[in-house]
């Protein structure tokens, strides 16, 4: 199986890391931190800036990353594949009593090697950005017959 | 076995979990400011209504994720959105307006003429 490692720099699971946290090497309390971290400041951390969610799917011919930004207008989104990685920014301007003030979102998903890094598509819709990546063609699954004698 | 099977699967509770959207209020002077977050919510796909002082905000989210595709990583709910907040009467609730842009509602909530504040003249 293909997979998408993705990063989340928590200070929590840096350190559960860091120490080989208190279930060992098995991940558990990562995994437990992670769900947290998602389930806490990944959807209220919407208003306040942080950490983007996102969705990731992949197919045969693309791999999807699927990101919740509401508010931002598409020219605040920068979208950017450096080093296998693919990196999104977005900031969004709020009303405040005293003027404006910007709040700033990121987010970075390693990418597998097989991704064509110059073909890269991105959609804005509803809030909800769409990045599109196409798997290299050397890379996709091959039939190949074998004559059998 | 029939009973078993409507007390784990009840046919009348036929709603499906929602999640509360994250939401902010300010107040003006005028009246009040309401930004919902509903990132994946098309306007057509969107209830706003306002009964007996209690404002429901109902989004259904409308983007399907690709077909035939494997899920690798998620965070993003299927589940859509509802918000009901309760006000009082110094909400003029006939005046309600709400605007859906790039998955954020901006309702406006302006406030009942009874409830600005009136100077009274002292005779």
């Amino acid at each position: 199986m293909r997979y998408l490692r993705f990063t989340h720099p928590d200070s929590r699971s840096l350190e559960a890391t860091a120490f080989g946290g208190r279930f060992g090497q098995t991940g558990l309390e990562d995994q437990i931190d992670w769900l947290f971290g998602t389930a806490l400041n990944g959807f209220a951390g919407q208003a306040r800036g942080g950490q983007i969610p996102v969705d990731l799917y992949q197919d045969k011919d693309n791999t999807y990353v699927r990101a919740e930004l509401p508010g931002v207008t598409p020219d605040a989104i920068n979208v950017e594949v450096v080093n296998g990685s693919l990196s999104i920014q977005a900031s969004r301007k709020v009303k405040t009593a005293t003027g404006e003030d910007t709040v700033a979102f990121s987010r970075q998903v390693a990418l597998p090697n097989d991704v064509q890094a110059e073909k890269v598509t991105a959609a804005y819709e509803n809030g909800i950005l769409t990045v599109t990546l196409p798997v290299r063609e050397e890379a996709k699954a091959r039939k190949i017959n074998i004559s059998v004698n | 076995m029939s009973l078993l099977n409507t007390l784990i699967n009840p046919t009348q509770t036929e709603r499906k979990p929602t999640l509360r959207p994250s939401y902010e209020i300010t107040e003006t002077e005028t009246g009040y400011a309401l930004t919902v977050f509903l990132p994946g919510v098309a306007k057509a796909d969107l209830e706003v209504s306002d009964e007996e002082g209690n404002l429901r905000i109902a989004g259904k989210r409308s983007t399907p994720r690709p077909e035939k595709a494997t899920v690798l990583h998620r965070e993003i709910s299927d589940y859509g959105y509802e918000l009901v907040l309760a006000h009082d009467n110094t909400v003029d609730a006939g005046a309600i307006t709400a605007e859906l842009k790039d998955g954020v509602l901006a309702l406006t909530l302006p406030k009942a003429e009874s409830a600005k504040p009136r100077k009274i003249a002292i005779a």
